[in-house]
């Protein structure tokens, strides 16, 4: 295959399970995703009083016969998802210990999800973030829409401070429409700044999912030897002995993975903590499965 | 402390191994891409501080972990006697107490009999020196004093110079000697190793000698410690028997012996064996407090005039002090120069000098310008009734009080001038009418008027005087007047006595002819001029009286013990030596148990380099290898560092 980051066998086993949104959506197309509206679709929604301008052809005469009084039957609409991958391209996504660097590690789930959201016919849109959104592309349902997100996807390279928080609330003003937005990034910024990007999002009714991306290495902090650590955002740099200042380092570390879950599951995002270390495709199935809903619920 | 490879503590820079390769490690840091800047940066700013020191302190458990080893494989030695600093010793010389009191038997030793403090101390010191690589010895043994050179440590406990002897020890003496064997031979790097009991009157502290032993030590042309054995543990117990006298008393041999023993909690019956000329007798006699005195007689049944004899106890804690021996013959007699102006005075004083009865007394009167005549070195007593001796007669009168005499002044009926030891005569006063002098207090612990044995007080209040005479000058009063001018002084000169007397056994003068007081004083005059020839029979254990004289031969004549030839001189027995039958006892000083405290023995090396060892039996050595300590010392400090080192966990923290 043309792109490094795809791989068709995992997306042929990946295939069978079908992303779904957690919340209703309003899409453009008849879909597979439960809409906000009424529709005709099979589904009973519910009775509702007769009232004038009601068009007499949904009145439910048997419910009439037995009731003597006028109710309107109502159908759930279905309609189409749209995804919009924000795929944070910082410097620090760069950052590589033994694994896949980070964005290459994002660019395996963001392609693999984009592709599998097209197939279900859905449609999926990217957002590539540095200090300010860099590259947006719409999102679209055709299939030859994939390859544009893939060459994107492929020729983005990671430099420069975040853009994130900016990206996410643009992204919430300028998308009307219910939408799965889905994070791709190490999180490395402001928490406080990053709720709020959340929960615009939210406001918005936005679905959203978080992948949470970190390097081991940056959990465990290991190192045995003084270092010189040179920041991959600001190319600031700090001499560091590691036995003076891992504990510290893990503590902190600790706190600001407690702290974007926290926050994440207050906007009822779908939070991932994922590790580069991880194989994508469980993550990825994962995330689907987890998604699905609940026996007897659609 | 010192150590026996002292060269391996240039190991010792090794310690700073730790601290260049941290110095290394912070100077050859690798360079790494962090995206974590954020809490890198947090965790920077609060490690400072508490962690900081705690990787100081992993810093110092790693470089004190290697000084440990390199401590322990230099081969440290301690033990208070070398202490720090001991390094290398060119030359030891070993001062050796050798007197009876260091067979006071204090521990076990290795074969787990007791072994005595001499015993000992030679074996600590022997250890010491092995362990010191065997420096050169020299001995100073307590009863020859001389230098002599130990070709080896192992040869200490067979010499017969370090074996146990009945003498007494004069420490001050020995270090002298050792500070002028130093000052003459210069032996290099040198350190004076006295082992003694500190027995008190054997470091004779009151001596003025200590100044100059003081100033020889720190004046000695290089750096010499004095190290002090200490093996001062109290004797446990001992009982020491003594005979304080012998004579014959008609058919019997009159023995005065005293009992003494170191634990007084209520009475115990000691049994005593007494030997007279081969023959054995014992009975047991009860001793209730720390000493008694009691009388022996035993019949004299071949009636031969010459003998002799020991009295024993069984053995105990110190074998050196449980026998006594003693000689008996016809005692030489004691003489007594009267230098008088005449008068009733001098009949007064024969009769006290020399009663009828005591045979082996005489008095030789004289007049004072026959004074000259006096044959000194055979007087047991001068007594001078007349002016003060001036010139030639004043120096030898003084030169034989030095010597040891022993002189009675009383005052004269005429004028006198002359000075004679810082006292004179002055002016006669006579009592008012119907009134006497009379004596007041005196000293009844000390002196020519103290009370007899039994306790019984002389009965001096019964002098009375209706003329006296001044007596001026600066002397110990013994007895005084009622008016408190003094009645009798004392002047110690050299080892010699004199005395001053205010009154005349004359009837113009006093009733001090009734034998009240002047029998009394008189004899125990004589006694103390007696002294310094000894009894003829009887002689301190290494005195010049016990040694052979030219020509003579030793033979041992009691069959308690035997003797080699090369420490007999120094040994207790009953010895013919020549034509003399002569008993040598340890001396009197060394059955008094007072030890020099540490106080006052800091007191008397004060500013000296002197370090003191107390040696309470429980080490073999005077020196220990602590190898091991610094081995755990280092297992701690490794410990320590892996604790330290040890990381909290770090709880899973993927989702």
């Amino acid at each position: 295959m043309k792109y490094d980051f795809l791989d068709p066998q995992a997306l042929a086993r990946l295939g069978a399970i079908p992303l779904e949104a957690r919340h209703a959506m309003t899409g453009n197309v008849t879909g597979r995703h439960r809409s906000p509206h009424r529709g005709s679709s099979v589904e009973f929604a519910e009775y509702r009083k007769y009232v004038q301008g009601d068009d007499t052809r949904r009145l439910d005469w048997k419910a009439y016969a037995r009731s003597d009084r006028y109710y309107i039957k109502e159908f759930e609409a279905d309609t189409n998802l749209r995804a919009y991958f924000v795929l944070d391209a910082s410097g620090s996504m760069g950052f590589s210990a033994a694994d896949d660097a980070r964005i290459q590690f994002a660019r395996k789930l963001a392609a693999t999800l984009a592709y599998l959201i097209v197939d279900q016919g859905d449609a999926a849109g990217l957002s590539v973030c540095q200090e300010k959104i860099h590259l947006e592309i719409p999102p679209t349902r055709r299939a030859a829409h994939l390859n544009h997100i893939f060459e994107v996807l492929s020729k983005t390279e990671p430099s420069g401070e975040t853009g994130l928080v900016e990206a996410l609330h643009t992204i919430a003003e300028k998308v009307g429409q219910r939408a799965l937005v889905i994070i791709l990034s190490d999180l490395f910024c402001d928490t406080n700044a990053l709720a709020d990007a959340l929960q615009h999002l939210r406001y918005r009714k936005h679905d959203i999912a978080v992948f949470h991306m970190l390097d081991q290495q940056e959990i465990d902090f290991d190192f045995e030897r003084p270092h010189r650590f040179v920041d991959m955002e600001d190319k600031t740099s700090v001499v560091a002995e590691p036995i003076l200042i891992a504990e510290d380092y893990r503590k902190a570390m600790q706190e600001f993975m407690h702290t974007v879950q926290t926050k994440c599951h207050d906007v009822h995002a779908d939070y991932h903590l994922i590790t580069t270390n991880q194989d994508y495709e469980e993550i990825i199935h994962n995330f689907l499965t987890t998604r699905l809903p609940k026996k007897g619920k659609k | 402390m010192s150590f026996l490879q002292q060269s391996l503590l240039w190991g010792l820079f090794a310690a700073s191994i730790p601290i260049i390769i941290h110095l290394l490690n912070r100077r050859r840091h690798r360079t790494v891409k962090w995206a974590a800047m954020e809490f890198l940066l947090k965790a920077t700013r609060e490690s400072r501080g508490k962690k900081k020191l705690k990787y100081l302190v992993i810093l110092a458990c790693r470089t004190l972990a290697i000084a440990a080893v390199i401590f322990a494989i230099a081969r440290p030695l301690v033990g208070g006697f070398l202490g720090w600093g001991g390094t290398r010793i060119d030359t030891v010389i070993l001062v050796l107490d050798r007197s009876a009191s260091m067979e006071q038997q204090a521990s076990y030793g290795s074969g787990g009999n007791r072994e005595s403090k001499r015993q000992s101390a030679i074996a600590s010191v022997r250890k010491s020196l092995e362990k010191l690589n065997n420096p050169r010895l020299i001995l100073i043994d307590s009863a020859t004093g001389t230098p002599q050179d130990v070709p080896s440590p192992d040869a200490l406990e067979e010499l017969s110079a370090t074996s146990a002897t009945d003498t007494s020890a004069s420490i001050p003496s020995l270090i002298s000697n050792a500070i002028d064997y130093v000052v003459e031979n210069s032996p290099g790097r040198t350190e004076i190793w006295v082992a003694s009991d500190l027995q008190e009157s054997d470091w004779a502290p009151e001596q003025g000698r200590w100044e100059a032993i003081r100033t020889g030590l720190i004046d000695l042309p290089q750096k010499t410690t004095l190290r002090v054995l200490s093996l001062a543990s109290p004797a446990q117990n001992n009982t020491a028997i003594r005979v304080l006298s012998s004579r014959r008393s008609g058919d019997e041999l009159v023995l005065d012996l005293e009992l003494t023993r170191t634990d007084h909690e209520g009475p115990s019956a000691v049994p005593i064996t007494y030997s007279l000329n081969g023959a054995r007798s014992s009975n047991k006699v009860t001793i209730n407090g720390q000493s008694y005195q009691f009388q022996k007689r035993l019949p004299l049944g071949n009636r031969e005039s010459v003998g002799h004899g020991f009295v024993s106890i069984p053995s105990d804690t110190n074998p050196r002090d449980n026998v006594s021996f003693f000689a008996y013959g016809e005692d030489a007699p004691t003489t007594t120069y009267l230098v008088t102006e005449g008068g009733e005075a001098p009949t007064w004083l024969t009769l006290a000098s020399a009663p009828p009865g005591f045979g082996r007394s005489r008095c030789i009167e004289l007049a004072p310008n026959n004074a000259h005549k006096i044959e000194w070195p055979g007087a047991a007593l001068v007594i001078w009734q007349a002016p003060l001796p001036q010139g030639t007669v004043a120096q030898e009168l003084a030169r034989y009080i030095e010597a040891g005499g022993a002189a009675i002044m009383l005052p004269p009926r005429g004028e006198s001038e002359t000075t004679f030891l810082g006292l004179n005569w002055g002016e006669q006063t006579i009592s008012p009418r119907d009134q006497y002098f009379i004596i007041n207090e005196w000293d009844q612990a000390d002196g020519p008027l103290r009370n007899g044995a039994e306790g019984t007080a002389i009965p001096v209040p019964k002098l009375k005087a209706i003329k006296r005479r001044q007596i001026i000058g600066e002397a110990t009063t013994l007895a005084s007047w009622d008016d408190a001018q003094p009645f009798l002084v004392r002047r110690i000169i050299g080892d010699g006595t004199a005395i001053f007397a205010a009154t005349l056994p004359d009837y113009t003068w006093s009733n001090l002819g009734d034998a009240d007081v002047l029998l009394p004083v008189v004899q125990r005059m004589i006694a103390v001029g007696d002294a310094r020839f000894g009894s003829a029979f009887a002689a301190i254990s290494g005195s010049s009286q016990a040694k052979t004289a030219a020509g003579e031969v030793r033979t041992r004549l009691d069959s308690h013990a035997t003797s080699t030839t090369s420490n007999a001189a120094y040994e207790a027995g009953v010895w013919k030596l020549g034509d003399r039958l002569l008993a040598t006892n340890r001396p009197q000083s060394e059955d008094q148990w007072q030890i020099l405290t540490k106080n006052r023995l800091g007191a008397l090396l004060e500013g000296t380099p002197y370090k003191l060892f107390e040696d309470q039996g429980q080490s073999d050595s005077l020196t220990q290898e602590v190898w091991r300590a610094f081995l755990i010392a280092m297992l701690v400090f490794l410990t320590t560092e892996a604790i330290l080192c040890l990381q909290p966990k770090v709880g899973n923290s993927k989702s």
